[in-house]
This record gives structure tokens, C-alpha cells and sequence, in this order.
């Protein structure tokens, strides 16, 4: 084990202070081709004409690609988590995102690229769009989505992910006050320093080699075939060196297309990014908007918690679902609450779509739970740190969702955290385990959600 | 990338840039190119001939006779050994020194509003120290206050040097900054009293610097909002800098009194 | 016209408004400066002109005629690294690695200008450089640390293990 303990320089530290490391930018194969995309200016709209002729006909473009050329247009990347497809890679009967895709060029250089882009003629019908998740159910709402302007797609068919647990009208029948709070934590922007980048190269038996910037080869090397239509064995994807992703380099944004244009244009075809794309056409951490109320007990036992969750999903689904669900397994968070009922929506709107960032669907609930704690214990005028050290996750107790807790870290955490900002703990907090519940920790209202962690 | 452009022309003298420049049809100047460059790289602006200034001589500092004399090319750089309030706005122009290195004198009087930043940062600062602006183009050469040469309209001039005097002046500086070193301004002003002289500027309150002449008068910060048309951009709303800029003016008014 | 990279005059044939950037990327092969945002507001592109940093995405080529540029491979390679490269490894003052060579040449600039171990006086002379992986605290400390004269073994250095995960095991 001489790597425990040990002092390791990174692997890949001299090639990146050398300047060596290798980028999907930095690949050179000769003959490569410029892609540019013809991306949609309005929110929300049917296109209503198309006509690519001109840019074909442009000296120096190659390829023109448009929604025609995609052998299996829509494809579910999480399907088989159950999430249908719903987003065409390439815009078809209409736009419902400023800056979704419409088509692509591949040209000799980035100027005939750019120009051949705005010679691509395309006509809309603009409607009305929806940027705010919490209108979505009004009547006078606009519908974005064929499914509605919510997910209904959760196992059931529901169209939330819900979760009930106890008998969450005892738990406010029985409360000495109701704390609620509504949290709408924005939209984050990624931003990796390297933008979404790809390069196909055809090769000669008539494979496919994709250097791509994505977090996930396989995953991606699977939508890619499956949008082509072609055996995996046809593709090649070479990655590496990821420009940071934190999970915007999940959506296989930009290797579809680019594939599709190489095989077109039978030329090797990369397709770089601009910052303005990246700002303003990737995909986002979602917006969220979520109101909980605790029925608590004035000596600081959170009996149970009622929360609504919507989640801005954008004008498509991709791993929204999935971030929701995840979202509701840990709307407890680090605390043990015994009544539960949990509703979260996926939610559509004419906005880009979001997908995974960095604690996927979790972060989002972990700042609304933590800072409602601070809401009960002020109103409470109790203790932040004891508050919490007293709702902790012991031994024995069960997750939403029915996990029983085996392992939990929040009292060692919370202790560590008193001891490092110097927060004297009262002796009977200072000398509370996480072991299973017994005693003045067990009241009754805790008992019937205690679980075997030994069972497995 | 930038095939298309047919001619470039890099004078080597402040002469031969004039010449080139003529009555600025159909030409485009690049200084530093931190204003041109990323929108020639962004298809917004396709040159059909372009006047670089780098070699043409037009970056000296003089000093003669009590004047400071800037050459349109100087680096924003330089600006900071001289009169305050100029040396501090130079510190943050464009967030950071490299920027600062590239980009020129002449580039940020000709700015023109941005709607990703306000720009044009040493425009309140040279408006208070009463500068004048030495200008060729349709008419020949000019020379024109500051405030009047940005409110005629860069377009269709070429900067030649903006001057000052060194007078004994006090000197005050309020801006909005990010908090963190790769900042912008936000909003600022800048304001001298030279004996009882008071000039009062402003930068980011609009298109373009501008003297707050209602404010000199009636010596009211709220005035201020009469002089101005504050903008909404990526930094800041127009609600935030009406608010705010009273406030700076304020400060300004109380550091000179 | 001609440029001086890294020691070896070059013959550009490039158009005279070509950034710099993409003289060095595409036609001389030279792929350490990075196309960050090519709107001068990141620094990934920095690379150093008569020795001072400057935006090469900013840069028109006919700018910089028979000038010095130094990119990031010039400072040092794989067998000699420079101070400042080997402060980097040290001090984990990089993730991903996008914004390195931006950063590392302006650090570079900063030291050989006399700059100092000095937080504040660092910062503003990387101020224009973004990173989104590391939060900047070890970037400022390799800085510092190659600043101060530190010197660095860069070789693996074995520890005692904390933790036994199986019984009997011992090395």
C-alpha cells in the first residue's frame, strides 16, 4: 500500500505545465473541415420553411445537415431509465429554445462556415413562450412540450415523483409550529475554460473516429449509435483530457452532429464551440423551486415534512427525471424525519435545457434543507448545531425512500464542524454517537421508521 | 480567419496615418484591438480596410509648457503615473493589466457603447481634467472639448492625442466595481475643483462619458440624473445605476469640499 | 513578415489581421495557447510578447512583426522544468489544465519582473485569468512558493500507510 499516505504529483501534471496535455482542439488531422451550426433566434416557434440550397451551393461548404439527414432523429439518452425520447438532434416541426439546432455546415475554413450558416434560409411562426416554471399550470399558460407542460413519464405512468411515508397528518396535527420557507436557488452556467469541441474522422474501413470533450465516453459512444443507427463497433471514441465539464459534457452536445457531417462530406469535421454558444446555447444547472413546511416540536424534533419541488427542466427532458428523483431520496437530507410527503414535478419551459451539474439534483435540496434548519432553530431559538445533531441520521434509521442508514456521518461531521469554529457543545450533545437510536433519542414517533441495518 | 479583409495599412509616421485615414469612409481603426478584434472574430464587423496604429507614432506622452499631450496609441498602461483622476481609472480598465497593455487611449475615447460593458472608462476623468481632443477626418483636423468630441460622435474621426493642463486641482474618484480583481466598472465619476471651478463627470450612466453640468450648477447630487440615460446591460440595470449614481456623486462632492 | 517563437524564427504566411492565437495554433502547430472565449476575457490564450503577457486571441499577427513571442513550451519541457512549472506540480496549481499555459506564462512574466511572495500583488497580476476547476488557492501558492525561491522533489514520496484494509498485508 505505498500509495497511502503518500505524496503523488499528478499524472498528468507535466504535460499540462508543459503545455503538452492534448485537447480535442489540439488534434491536427489534415483536410479538417469547419462545422458551424444554424441555431434558432426566437424562444418558441414552428418553422414553417427551411431551405438549405444556398449554402450548399456556397464554393468551399462540403456539407449541409439538417433534421432529414438523421437516421433515428429522437433518441432517449436515458431510456433505459425509463425517460422516453422527446428532443430531435436536429430541429424539425419547430424550435421551442433560443439556440436550439436547426442545421450544420461544413466548410473549408470558420468564415465560409459562417456565411453559409446565414445563408441557410428559415421561416417561423412565433409563439408564446413560458420562462417562469411556477406558471406553468395556468390556464392561460403556453404549452412547450407535446407532453404537456409536465413530465408524466414517472413510473405509474405519474407525472410527479412522490413520495409518502408515515402519516404526515399526525405529524401536523401534532406539531407545536409549522415552519415553512420557499427556496429558488438559479440557473448555473458551467462555464468550463474549454468549450463543447468535437472532431470525427472517417477512416478508411469505414469507421468512425470521434475525438470528443464528453465526461462519458461509453454513455455518449451509446447515443451516437443509436441516433446513427450503426453497430458500436463502427465507433471509435477517443477522449482524454477533459477542458473541465462538471457535468455539462454529459449531453453528447455536439459528436451526433459532427459524425453526421464527416460521413457526409466523407472529410474529417470538427466543430469547436464559440464562448457566446457555450454562455448561451449549453445546457445549464436547472432552476428549482421548492417550498417545505416542518411540522416541529418546540423542543426541536422535526416530526414531519411536506415539500414541493418544481424543476426547470427546459424546453426538453434529457436527465431531468432522474435529477428528481435523486433530488427526492434526499430531501431529508442529513436529518431523520419520520412523516414525509414529497411532490416533485419536471417542469418544461421555453428556456435551454438543463442537465447534470456537480451533486446532480441533490445540491439544490441540500441548500433548502440546510437553511431551513437555521430557519427552525432560530424560530425555535434553539441551538443550529444542536438542532441538528438531535434530527441526525443514526444507525438504523430509513432515507425517504425506505434505505435503512448503515453508515451515516452526520453527527462525527457535525461535531468536527462545532470543534473547528470553536462552538462549545453542551456535554450530552458532545457525547452523542451515531449508533442506533435508543433512549431520550428514540421517542416515540421515531420508532416505527427505524429499520434493520444489518438486513441487506 | 480574416481573409476576407483586402487591405491593411500600418503607417510607420503620424502623417502617413492622417493620410491613410483621410475622411474615414469605409475604414476601420484597430489601436490596441481589444474592442476590434474579438468582433472581427465574431463576423460582426467584416473590414474592407483596416488603419493599424501600432508603429504610427502616435504613441508618445509629452509634456510641454505646463500641458500633458497623450498619444491616441499610448497603452491605457501608461496612464497610470499621471494626474489623478486618470491614473486611477487607467487601474481598471478592462479588469486586468494585460488588457491594459494592449488597449489605447484613442480605443477607449472611441469605444462606443457596449452592450456587454460599459466602456470608455477614462472618459469621465479626462472630461473633469478639461481635456481637448486633436481629431482628423471630413473637415481636417479638430479640436474639441471632450465632452463635445463623444457627444458629436467618434464615427468617421481619427484621434490624433488628447491634451490637459497640469493646474493645482483637488481630484475625486467614485466607481462600482466587482469585488473580486477581474473586475469591471460598473458605474463611476470623477470630479476636480480647480479653484472654484467645479467639473463633475460621468462614465457608465449612458452611451458614453458626460459632464454633469446640472450638478456643477446647482451643486445637487440628484441632478445628476437629469444629465444622464442610464443603460440596461450584462453588468448592471438602468434602475441600479439611477440609483446608485447620486450616491457616487455624493461622495465625490463631499471628497472636494 | 516574421515572428520569433520560442528562439526559432518562423516565416508567417497567415492574413496580416489573423490573431496571434491562431498563427500559433494552426499554422505553426504550436496548440499550448487555448481558444478560451477568443474575446480577450479569459486569459487561456496569454502568451508572452517581448517577454510581457499579452491576449493573443486580441493580437492582430501584422501587430507583432519580428517580435519575440514565448508560449508555455518555451519556458521549460518534461526533462528541465522551469521554476515555476515545477512549483505547479508541486502544489497541485492545476486540474483540467485549460487555463495552465495562460496562467503559468503570466506567472512566469510576474517573477521575472521581480514580483514577490505577496497574495495581493499575485492575484492582480493573474487577475485577468480564469480557472474554473481549483478555486485559485493553489494556484496562488505555487506562485508564491516559486516567488519565494522554494525548491521542489517532484519524485514520489512514500508514506506510512494510516489504514490497513487487509489483515496480514504488510509492505
Amino acid at each position: 500500500m505505498k500509495a497511502v499516505g503518500a505524496r503523488l504529483p499528478r499524472y498528468d501534471g507535466t504535460a499540462h505545465v508543459t503545455g503538452r496535455t492534448v485537447f480535442v482542439d489540439d488534434v491536427r488531422v489534415p483536410g479538417t473541415l469547419w462545422a458551424k451550426a444554424l441555431r434558432s433566434p426566437v424562444h418558441h416557434a414552428d418553422i414553417t420553411g427551411l431551405d438549405t440550397s444556398k449554402a450548399e451551393a456556397m464554393k468551399g461548404v462540403h456539407a449541409v445537415i439538417t433534421h432529414a439527414d438523421v437516421p433515428l432523429l429522437e433518441y432517449g439518452h436515458l431510456s433505459a431509465l425509463g425517460i422516453p425520447a422527446d428532443e430531435p438532434l436536429l430541429a424539425k416541426e419547430g424550435v421551442r429554445y433560443k439556440g436550439q439546432p436547426i442545421a450544420l455546415v461544413a466548410a473549408e475554413d470558420e468564415e465560409t462556415a459562417m456565411e453559409a450558416v446565414a445563408a441557410i434560409e428559415v421561416e417561423f411562426a412565433e409563439k408564446p413562450a413560458l420562462f417562469d416554471i411556477r406558471l406553468a399550470l395556468d390556464p392561460d399558460a403556453p404549452t412547450v412540450h407535446h407532453w404537456g407542460n409536465i413530465y408524466p413519464h414517472f413510473e405509474g405512468p405519474m407525472d410527479r415523483r412522490q413520495i409518502r411515508k408515515g402519516d404526515i397528518d399526525w405529524a401536523f396535527d401534532h406539531a407545536d409550529l409549522i415552519v415553512e420557507g420557499v427556496y429558488r436557488p438559479a440557473a448555473i452556467e458551467h462555464c468550463p475554460l474549454e468549450t463543447q469541441v468535437c472532431q470525427v474522422v472517417p477512416e478508411a474501413d469505414g469507421r468512425l473516429t470521434i475525438y470528443t470533450c464528453s465526461q462519458a465516453l461509453y454513455f455518449s459512444m451509446g447515443v451516437v449509435a443509436s441516433h446513427l443507427q450503426v453497430p458500436l463497433n463502427k465507433l471509435k471514441l477517443v477522449g482524454g483530457t477533459v477542458g473541465g465539464g462538471f457535468g455539462g459534457k454529459v449531453d453528447t452536445a455536439s459528436e451526433t452532429m459532427t459524425a453526421l457531417l464527416a460521413m457526409k462530406a466523407a472529410r474529417p469535421v470538427k466543430w469547436r464551440w464559440t464562448r457566446e454558444e457555450e454562455f448561451l446555447c449549453s445546457t445549464t444547472r436547472a432552476a428549482w423551486h421548492m417550498e417545505i413546511a416542518d411540522a416541529v416540536t418546540s423542543d426541536g424534533w422535526i416530526l414531519g415534512r411536506k415539500m414541493l419541488t418544481l424543476h426547470d427542466s427546459g424546453a426538453y427532458a434529457r436527465f431531468s427525471p432522474y435529477g428528481v428523483t435523486k433530488h427526492s431520496f434526499h430531501h431529508t437530507g442529513a436529518y431523520t424525519i419520520p412523516n414525509l410527503s414529497f411532490d416533485g414535478y419536471v417542469v418544461f419551459t421555453n428556456r435551454t435545457p438543463s442537465t447534470a451539474m456537480r451533486g446532480f439534483g441533490v445540491t439544490s435540496v441540500s441548500f433548502a434543507v440546510e437553511t431551513h434548519m437555521n430557519r427552525i432553530a432560530e424560530l425555535l431559538d434553539m441551538d443550529p448545531f444542536e438542532i441538528r445533531l438531535k434530527n441526525a441520521n443514526r444507525i438504523g434509521d430509513t432515507s425517504p425512500n425506505g434505505v435503512v442508514y448503515t453508515d451515516p456521518s452526520t453527527v462525527q461531521t457535525i461535531h468536527v464542524m462545532a470543534e473547528e469554529v470553536g462552538h462549545e457543545l453542551p456535554a450530552d450533545y458532545r457525547t452523542m454517537t451515531r449508533g442506533p437510536r435508543d433512549g431520550e433519542l428514540l421517542p416515540e414517533h421515531l420508532l416505527a421508521q427505524v429499520g434493520d441495518p444489518e438486513a441487506h | 480567419m480574416t481573409g476576407g479583409v483586402l487591405d491593411v495599412v500600418i503607417p510607420t509616421t503620424p502623417e502617413e496615418a492622417v493620410a491613410a485615414f483621410g475622411e474615414g469612409d469605409g475604414i476601420t481603426v484597430l489601436a490596441g484591438g481589444t474592442i476590434v478584434m474579438p468582433q472581427i472574430t465574431y463576423g460582426r464587423l467584416k473590414p474592407d480596410r483596416v488603419l493599424m496604429l501600432g508603429r504610427s507614432g502616435l504613441d508618445k506622452i509629452t509634456r510641454e509648457g505646463g500641458t500633458v499631450t497623450i498619444g491616441a496609441a499610448v497603452p491605457v498602461s501608461a496612464l497610470e503615473e499621471l494626474d489623478e483622476p486618470l491614473a486611477t481609472a487607467s487601474r481598471h480598465v478592462g479588469a486586468d493589466r494585460e488588457i491594459r497593455a494592449q488597449a489605447t487611449v484613442g480605443g477607449n475615447l472611441c469605444s462606443g457603447p457596449g452592450a456587454e460593458t460599459p466602456r470608455g472608462d477614462l472618459q469621465a476623468p479626462l472630461i473633469v481634467l478639461g481635456a481637448r481632443v486633436r481629431s482628423t477626418g471630413k473637415g481636417g483636423e479638430r479640436t474639441d472639448s471632450v465632452e463635445d468630441f463623444l457627444a458629436g460622435g467618434a464615427a468617421g474621426r481619427l484621434v490624433l492625442d488628447v491634451a490637459y493642463d497640469e493646474v493645482d486641482r483637488k481630484t475625486a474618484y467614485h466607481a462600482v466595481w466587482r469585488p473580486h480583481t477581474h473586475h469591471y466598472s460598473i458605474l463611476a465619476v470623477a470630479a476636480t475643483k480647480t479653484g472654484d471651478e467645479l467639473r463633475i463627470a460621468a462614465t457608465g450612466a449612458g452611451p458614453y462619458g458626460v459632464r454633469l453640468t446640472s450638478v456643477e450648477q446647482s451643486g445637487s447630487p440628484e441632478d445628476a440624473l437629469k444629465d444622464v440615460d442610464p443603460q440596461d446591460d450584462a453588468l448592471a440595470s438602468a434602475w441600479y445605476r439611477s440609483t446608485v449614481l447620486p450616491k457616487l456623486v455624493a461622495r465625490a462632492l463631499d471628497e472636494l469640499a | 513578415m516574421k515572428l520569433n517563437v520560442n528562439g526559432i524564427e518562423r516565416e508567417i504566411d497567415s492574413p496580416l489581421l489573423t490573431p496571434l492565437l491562431f498563427v500559433l495554433r494552426e499554422e505553426l502547430g504550436i496548440t499550448s495557447p487555448k481558444a478560451g472565449c477568443q474575446q480577450g476575457g479569459c486569459g487561456a490564450c496569454t502568451v508572452l510578447i517581448e517577454g510581457e503577457p499579452r491576449r493573443s486571441c486580441l493580437v492582430p499577427v501584422a501587430a507583432v512583426n519580428g517580435a519575440g513571442v514565448t508560449t508555455l513550451e518555451g519556458i521549460g519541457t518534461a526533462e528541465h522544468l522551469a521554476p515555476i512549472q515545477q512549483a505547479f506540480v508541486h502544489h497541485y496549481g492545476m486540474q483540467c489544465g485549460f487555463c495552465t499555459p495562460g496562467i503559468l506564462l503570466a506567472a512566469h512574466a510576474y517573477i521575472e519582473g521581480g514580483g514577490g511572495d505577496d497574495k495581493r500583488a499575485i492575484s492582480e497580476a493573474l487577475a485577468g485569468h480564469v480557472c474554473r476547476c481549483t478555486g485559485y488557492v493553489k494556484i496562488l501558492a505555487a506562485v508564491s512558493a516559486a516567488a519565494r525561491g522554494d525548491s521542489f522533489d517532484l519524485t514520489m514520496t512514500t508514506g506510512t500507510p494510516t489504514t490497513t484494509f487487509v489483515a496480514g498485508v504488510t509492505e
